[in-house]
C-alpha cells in the first residue's frame, strides 16, 4: 500500500444513476385511469419519489443482461 | 350441445371488466357482516349518526374542580367530546409533491404500512357555566376497513378496482396493518337483551348462601357496548342482582334496585312478582321473604334507596364531585342496570320478569336455557368491537385529561388557571392522544387492552390474518365464527357439540378436527347477520291491536298470562293462546310486508310446556343476529328467520316432508345449511360425513390461485398453482361465487387399480408424462424485506445506504446491480448475495445473503419510500420465486378427503392403457375406498368422465339424486351414449407386458388438488452436522440441519429385537462418541491429567492420575460425551463417581 492512497480522498466513483418505474396508477380527469409507469432516474441518496406524480413506490426494471440458467 | 363452462363469458369479463356491476355479486355478500358493521360506525340506520356518535354521547361530560376558595369545591371545568370524525386515508397535509392526495389500499400493501385515516374529535369545554369553547383535536390515525364507506374503494366495481391494483371481485372487509391483511374475528356472544336462566355451580362461589341458580341478561346500549346483569338466587329465597363495573363485581339486593328504579310500594312489587298467582305458595313465600328481608336496610322511599346506592358507589362511578348522592344513584342505575332500557318503569318490569323467571327455574317450572345453543347466541361483529374499543379509548383519553389537571393542581396549583383557555388546551396537548395507534395495536396483535373488559371473556385472539393461500381459505376467514378462547380450555365437550338449533346458521360439516373442533364454526352460506336497526316504532300499537295488554298495571294480569317482549323491553302480557295468534299474525304481516313490520324482525314464540323453556313471546329487532331465508308456505315468499324463533317453527327440509296444517315453511334448498366451502365438495351426500369435514380442511390447504393481482401483493409467502383448471364436476354455487377466477386444482384421469406396488397406504402414482406436461406445477413466492432504518440509531442521520462501494468482488456484481439490489430474473442459491448496503461509518459494503435452502429467482424488487417521500431509500421488498414442480413426496388429494402422497413418477410407457389408448394421469389404490366409503369420489369420477366426453360441466350439487333417480343411472346413461361402459369400468392393458388385465378397471376424471405440504419444506436428513457444544450430541431441528431424536421407544424396540450393535451405533457412535482417560486404580474419570511433554522429540503427552500420582492405572475408554458432563455435574454437587474398569 502506498502512502498516496491514504490522506487524499479516493476519487469518487461517477454517480451511478439508476432507472426505476413508478408503481402508481393515476386518475386523470374525467375518471380516466392510467398507470403512471414513468421511468425515474434516481441518484443514490435521493428520496424515492416519482418526478411525475410524487408516488412513493418504485419497481426495479428487469435487467438487460442475459439471464441464462442451466437447462435440466 | 353448447358449452356449459362459460369460458367465453368469463374471458370477456376479464378482458372488459364492468364499471357498473360485479361479475359475481354473491361474492360481495360473503363479507357483509364485517363491512356493514364497520359502516355502521359512521352511519347507523337512515340518519346521519353512526355508532361512534352514539358512543360519544354515552361517554358524556367530565368535570374537574380546582378547589380554589375557602368553601366547597372551587371552580369547575366541564369538558366533553361534541363530535367525532374519521377522514379517508390521505397523504400528509404537508406533502406538496403528490399528484393525488388519496392513499389506496394497494399502496399500503406494497409499502407495508397501515391503511389508516385521521381521527378528529371536536372537544368542548366550559368554565363554570360560562361560554362553551371548542377545539378540534387530532387523535392519531385509525386503521380503516377496505371497501367500507371510509375507503377510497367504496362503490367501485370490477373495472375501477382493477385500475386501482385490486382484485376484480375485491370484497374488502379486512384491515391492512403493516401491509398484512387482518380480520376481526366474528365471535359468539350471548343473545342481547334476552333473559337466560342458568344453573352454574360456580355461582355458589360468589358468597355464602349463593345457589347455582341465576338469570342473566346481556344488555346492549345503543352504541353496541354491552353490560351483563345477573340475578342470583340465594338459598334462603332472596335475590341479588350482580353486575361488573370496570372488571369489579358488585352485588345489590334486587329489591333495592326495584325500589330505586321507580316510586313504588311493597304491594305493587308483590303484585308484579306474583302476577295474581297467589295459590303458588313457593312464589308467594319467596316474595314475602324478599320484601321482609329488605326491612333491615330501613330504606322506605325511592329517594332513600338512591341516596344509599349513591353513597356506596360514588367513588366507584367516578362522578363529578358536585353531584348529590341521589344523582349518583340515578347515574348508577342508568349506567349499570339493564342498560338497554331508558325508562325506570321498563327496567322495573324487566327486573320483575327476571326474578319471576328465576323463581320458576328454582321451582322447576321451567328448565335452564342452554347458553351453548345458537338460540341464545348472537354474533359480535368486527365493526361493533372496533367501535367499543374506540369508545373506551376516547373515554380513557378524557379521563387522562382529568388526571392531568388533578396532578397539575396537586403539584403546582398556582399554574392552574381554569379561566385561561390556554391552560386547558395546554393540558390537552400534554396528554397522550394517539387513539389511532391503540387501534392499530389491537388489529396488529389481536390483544384487547381494556380497563372495562368490554363485557368480553377473552383478552387475546381477536384478530386473524387473512391468508391468501387459496380462495377457499381466504373466503373462509370471513365466514368463520369462534366460540371464544375461554371455551377452548374447557375440559367438557358440551360447548363443542353440534346442536340441532344450529341448523341453517352454522355449517355442520365445516369445522376443523382437533383442538378447535366445534369451537371454530363457519356460517352457512345463506346465513346473514343483521346489521341494520329496524324500525319497530309501530310494534306497541300493533301488539295492542292484537290483544296484548299494556304495561301500566300488574294487578290485571292473570297467573297464566305470558309476557310479550320487544328487544328485552316488556310491551305487555297476554294469554299463551293469544300469544300464538299474535305471533302468527305478525309473521304473516312480516312476510307480506303489511303494517310496515320489518322483514328482519324475529318473532320468537315459546309455548307453555311442562318444565321446558320459559314461555312468552319474544320479539327481536336488534343488529348482530343470525338470520337465514326460508320459504313461507302460505304464499311462497321469503321469510328471514332467526336462530331463536327457528326452534319453535315447523320448517320442512324437502317437499315430501311437508305436513299439511303443521309445516309453515320449507327450505329453499337443503344445501343452504352448508358453508361455502362445504358446498364445493361434489356429491357430498354420497360420502361418509367425516370425509366431507376432511375435504373442508384440505380444500383450504390447497395450492391454488391466491389472487389475480399477484404483482401487487407483498405477502410473506404465497403458493400458486400454475396449471389450474376449472373442474368438470362442480356444484352450481361454484359459478355463483366465481371460483373459476381462482382455480384450485387440475382434472386428472384417475384409475383405481393396484398396479405398481408403490401405491400402498394412500400413496398415489403420477404419470411421468403428465407431470412433464405441467400437472400440479406450482410456485412459491417468498418475500424478503430489508429495512435499513432498523439499523439507524435514533437521532442520528442515516448511515446505511443501499449500494455497492468499490472493492466488492466480481461474484457479487454478477447478482447485484450498482444500487445494491439484485438484478431481476437472476437466480439466487443459498449463500448468494441478496442485497448490499454501505455502512458510512466504516465505509464497508455489507452484503446480505440469501439464506433459503432452495434456489430462488428474483421476481420483483420494490423500492419503498417513506410516508412523506422525503428520505432516501431505506426499505426494499424483494419477491423471490421458487419453482416447485411436483416431486415424489408431495401431497395431493381429491375433493373427498382422500389425500395421498406421490410415491413414484411412473414412466408413461409402463402405464396401463385402455382400449382407446387412454392412460391414467394418476393411479390410486382400491384399498382407499372400502373403509372410507367416499362414494362421492366414484360418482365424481363417473360424472367427470361423462362430462369430459360430452364437453359439458356436470352439476354436482348434493341432494339432487334419490333412490328412484340415481346418480349412477344418470351418468351411466351419459357414458353409454358416448360409447363407454355404463358403470365406468374399462378393459385395460398392462403397460409392461401388453397383456389385457383380467379385471375391468374403474377409470374416470377426478379433480385433484395439490396440497401445500411438500417434501421440500419437510425433509430432514443428516449424516454428520452441528452438535450441541455441551453434550456433543447432534442438535435438533430441521432449520439447524439437526437430527431426529432416537428416543426411548425406539431404543426399546431395538432392545426387543436384540440388535444391540445397532443400538450402540445409534446412541453412541453416531451420537456423542468420545474417548476418555480413566484411572483403573481409583476409578475416577476426572482425575487423569496430562503431564508435561515427555520429550522434545515427540509431542506425546503422558497422562497421570492426580489422586494416585501414577500413570499405571490409566486406560482409554470409549464413553458417551454426556457421561463426562454428568460426572462433572455430580462432582460439583459433591458426589463422587467411580468406574470399575476391567480389561
Amino acid at each position: 500500500m502506498n502512502a498516496g492512497a491514504y490522506g487524499t480522498p479516493q476519487p469518487r466513483q461517477p454517480v451511478q444513476q439508476m432507472a426505476y418505474i413508478c408503481a402508481a396508477h393515476l386518475i386523470t380527469y374525467p375518471r380516466l385511469i392510467i398507470a403512471c409507469g414513468s421511468e425515474n432516474t434516481i441518484k443514490p441518496r435521493e428520496p424515492i419519489r416519482c418526478q411525475d406524480c410524487g408516488h412513493r413506490i418504485m419497481y426495479k426494471k428487469r435487467t438487460r443482461r442475459m439471464v441464462q440458467f442451466e437447462a435440466r | 350441445m353448447p358449452s356449459t363452462f362459460r369460458t367465453l363469458e368469463r374471458e370477456e369479463a376479464f378482458r372488459n371488466p364492468s364499471n357498473k356491476k360485479f361479475g359475481t355479486p354473491e361474492l360481495q355478500e360473503v363479507v357483509k357482516p364485517h363491512l356493514e358493521s364497520f359502516d355502521s360506525l359512521t352511519k347507523f340506520g337512515n340518519g346521519d349518526t353512526g355508532l361512534l356518535d352514539l358512543a360519544v354521547k354515552d361517554i358524556g361530560h367530565k368535570t374537574v374542580f380546582d378547589g380554589v376558595g375557602e368553601d366547597g369545591l372551587g371552580n369547575k371545568i366541564t369538558y366533553w367530546i361534541e363530535g367525532i370524525s374519521i377522514a379517508k386515508p390521505a397523504v400528509n397535509v404537508r406533502d406538496t409533491t403528490s399528484l393525488h392526495r388519496e392513499i389506496y389500499p394497494s399502496e399500503c400493501r406494497e409499502r407495508l404500512v397501515t391503511y389508516k385515516g385521521r381521527l378528529q374529535a371536536t372537544i368542548n369545554w366550559r368554565f363554570n357555566d360560562g361560554p362553551v369553547n371548542t377545539e378540534l383535536k387530532e387523535l392519531g390515525q385509525v386503521p380503516l376497513m377496505i371497501k367500507s364507506n371510509k375507503c377510497h374503494l367504496y362503490g367501485l366495481y370490477s373495472k375501477g378496482l382493477i385500475e386501482r391494483h385490486e382484485e376484480s371481485e375485491e370484497m374488502g372487509g379486512y384491515f391492512i396493518v403493516n401491509g398484512i391483511e387482518k380480520i376481526i374475528r366474528l365471535l359468539i356472544v350471548p343473545r342481547r337483551n334476552h333473559v337466560v336462566a342458568i344453573i352454574r355451580n360456580s355461582f355458589q362461589n360468589r358468597g355464602p348462601t349463593y345457589s347455582p341458580y341465576g338469570c342473566s341478561i346481556r344488555c346492549t346500549r345503543p352504541d353496541q357496548t354491552s353490560l351483563t346483569n345477573t340475578v342470583h338466587y340465594l338459598t334462603d329465597g332472596n335475590a341479588m342482582i350482580r353486575f361488573a363495573w370496570r372488571k369489579q363485581e358488585y352485588m345489590i339486593p334486587a329489591i333495592m334496585i326495584l325500589k330505586a328504579l321507580i316510586d313504588t310500594s311493597d304491594k305493587e312489587i308483590f303484585d308484579a312478582l306474583c302476577q295474581g298467582d297467589t295459590k303458588n305458595t313457593f312464589l308467594t313465600d319467596r316474595i314475602e321473604l324478599l320484601l321482609r328481608s329488605f326491612k333491615v336496610y330501613n330504606l322506605y322511599t325511592r329517594e332513600s334507596c338512591l341516596r344509599y346506592l349513591g353513597d356506596k358507589f360514588r367513588v366507584v362511578m367516578d362522578v363529578a364531585e358536585d353531584m348529590t348522592d341521589v344523582q349518583v344513584g340515578e347515574e348508577l342505575l342508568r349506567k349499570a342496570v339493564l342498560v338497554h332500557l331508558k325508562e325506570g318503569r321498563d327496567k322495573f318490569n324487566l327486573l320483575v320478569f327476571m326474578i319471576r323467571k328465576l323463581y320458576s327455574l328454582v321451582s322447576g317450572e321451567c328448565c335452564e336455557d342452554n347458553p351453548d345453543s345458537p338460540q341464545h347466541q348472537e354474533v359480535l361483529l368486527g365493526g361493533h368491537l372496533y367501535g367499543m374499543i374506540l369508545k373506551e379509548k376516547l373515554f380513557d383519553w378524557l379521563t387522562s385529561i382529568k388526571t392531568q389537571i388533578r396532578t397539575d393542581i396537586r403539584l403546582k396549583s398556582s399554574k392552574v388557571d381554569f379561566m385561561n383557555n390556554k391552560y386547558f388546551t395546554g393540558v390537552m396537548s400534554k396528554v397522550p392522544s394517539d387513539v389511532g395507534g391503540k387501534l392499530s395495536y389491537f388489529l396488529a396483535t389481536g390483544n384487547l387492552v381494556s380497563n372495562t373488559g368490554l363485557d368480553l371473556q377473552q383478552a387475546t385472539g381477536y384478530t386473524i390474518v387473512a391468508e391468501k393461500l387459496n380462495f377457499y381459505r381466504y373466503i373462509s376467514h370471513f365466514r368463520c365464527i369462534h366460540r371464544g378462547a375461554f371455551f377452548a380450555e374447557l375440559k367438557t365437550t358440551t360447548v363443542r357439540k353440534l346442536l340441532p338449533e344450529a341448523w341453517g346458521f352454522l355449517c355442520p360439516v365445516h369445522t376443523p378436527d382437533g383442538s378447535p373442533c366445534g369451537l371454530l364454526n363457519h356460517l352457512a352460506h345463506k346465513c346473514k347477520v343483521v346489521n341494520e336497526p329496524l324500525d319497530v316504532s309501530m310494534m306497541p300499537r300493533l301488539l295492542a291491536s292484537l290483544g296484548v295488554s299494556q304495561t301500566v298495571l300488574h294487578t290485571i294480569n292473570r297467573p297464566d298470562y305470558v309476557c310479550v317482549q320487544l328487544d328485552g323491553k316488556i310491551v305487555g302480557w297476554c294469554s299463551i293462546k293469544a300469544a300464538l295468534k299474535v305471533s302468527q299474525s305478525l309473521r304473516f304481516w312480516k312476510v307480506t310486508g303489511q303494517h310496515n313490520v320489518p322483514a328482519d324482525l324475529e318473532i320468537g314464540y315459546v309455548p307453555t310446556s311442562h318444565g321446558g323453556q320459559y314461555p312468552g313471546l319474544y320479539l327481536f329487532s336488534t343488529p348482530a343476529r343470525m338470520m337465514r331465508p326460508v320459504k313461507y308456505l302460505a304464499n311462497g315468499n321469503t321469510d328471514m328467520i332467526g336462530s331463536f324463533e327457528q326452534v319453535y317453527m315447523d320448517i320442512a327440509c324437502l317437499q315430501d316432508e311437508v305436513i299439511p296444517g303443521i309445516s309453515t315453511h320449507i327450505e329453499f334448498t337443503p344445501t343452504n345449511v352448508l358453508s361455502i366451502v362445504a358446498n364445493m365438495t361434489p356429491f357430498s351426500d354420497f360420502n361418509q360425513s367425516p370425509r366431507n369435514m376432511y375435504q373442508c380442511q384440505m380444500g383450504k390447504q390447497t395450492m391454488g390461485t391466491p389472487s389475480t393481482a399477484l404483482n401487487h401483493r407483498t405477502d410473506n409467502k404465497m403458493y400458486r398453482l400454475q396449471s389450474g383448471q376449472t373442474p368438470v364436476v362442480r356444484p352450481d354455487l361454484h359459478n355463483l361465487y366465481g371460483f373459476d377466477g381462482f382455480p384450485n386444482g387440475t382434472n386428472a384421469i384417475v384409475a383405481v387399480i393396484s398396479y405398481t406396488g408403490y401405491d400402498m397406504e394412500d400413496a398415489m402414482i403420477l404419470n411421468k408424462s403428465v407431470h412433464e406436461r405441467g400437472f400440479g406445477y406450482g410456485t412459491v413466492y417468498k418475500a424478503e424485506v430489508v429495512d435499513l432504518s432498523d439499523l439507524r440509531v435514533t437521532g442520528e442521520p442515516i448511515m446505511h445506504h443501499f449500494g455497492l462501494a468499490g472493492g466488492v468482488n466480481k461474484k457479487v456484481r454478477e447478482k447485484l446491480d450498482e444500487d445494491g439490489l439484485p438484478f431481476i430474473g437472476v437466480q439466487l442459491k443459498a449463500g448468494d448475495p441478496l442485497c448490499a448496503y454501505v455502512d458510512e461509518t466504516t465505509g464497508q459494503t455489507i452484503i446480505k445473503k440469501y439464506k433459503g435452502p432452495e434456489d430462488g429467482l428474483v421476481d420483483e424488487v420494490r423500492l419503498i419510500g417513506d410516508d412523506a417521500s422525503s428520505t432516501e431509500l431505506q426499505k426494499v421488498h424483494i419477491k423471490l420465486r421458487i419453482t416447485r414442480s411436483p416431486i415424489i413426496g408431495d401431497k395431493f388429494s381429491s375433493r373427498h378427503g382422500q389425500k395421498g402422497v406421490c410415491s413414484q413418477k411412473w414412466p408413461a410407457v409402463d402405464m396401463p392403457f385402455t382400449e382407446s389408448g387412454m392412460q391414467p394421469d394418476v393411479i390410486i389404490n382400491p384399498h382407499a375406498f372400502p373403509s372410507r366409503m367416499t362414494i362421492g369420489m366414484f360418482v365424481e369420477s363417473l360424472a367427470g368422465k361423462a362430462g369430459a366426453l360430452h364437453g359439458i360441466a356436470q352439476d354436482s350439487t348434493p341432494f339432487k339424486f334419490n333412490e328412484q333417480n340415481t346418480a349412477a343411472d344418470y351418468f351411466g346413461d351419459q357414458l353409454l351414449a358416448a360409447g363407454y361402459n355404463y358403470h365406468g369400468n374399462e378393459a385395460m392393458y398392462s403397460g409392461i407386458t401388453g397383456e389385457e388385465l383380467k379385471m375391468d378397471i374403474y377409470i374416470g376424471v377426478v379433480y385433484y388438488q395439490r396440497l401445500r405440504h411438500m417434501v421440500s419444506d419437510k425433509y430432514q436428513v443428516r449424516t454428520t452436522g452441528p452438535v450441541h457444544n455441551l453434550t456433543m450430541q447432534p442438535v435438533k431441528g430441521r432449520k439447524r440441519a439437526g437430527g431426529i431424536r432416537f428416543g426411548e421407544m425406539e431404543r426399546d424396540s431395538l432392545l426387543a429385537h436384540g440388535v444391540s450393535f445397532l443400538l450402540q451405533d445409534r446412541l453412541m457412535n453416531c451420537s456423542d462418541y468420545s474417548q476418555a482417560h480413566v484411572c483403573r486404580l481409583c476409578g475416577s474419570l476426572v482425575s487423569p491429567i496430562s503431564t508435561k511433554v515427555a520429550s522434545s522429540v515427540s509431542s506425546r503427552r503422558n497422562v497421570e492420575c492426580r489422586v494416585c500420582n501414577t500413570s499405571k492405572g490409566i486406560e482409554v475408554v470409549a464413553i458417551p460425551y454426556v457421561f463426562r458432563y454428568l460426572t462433572t455435574e455430580l462432582m460439583s454437587m459433591g458426589i463422587k463417581l467411580t468406574l470399575g474398569v476391567k480389561p
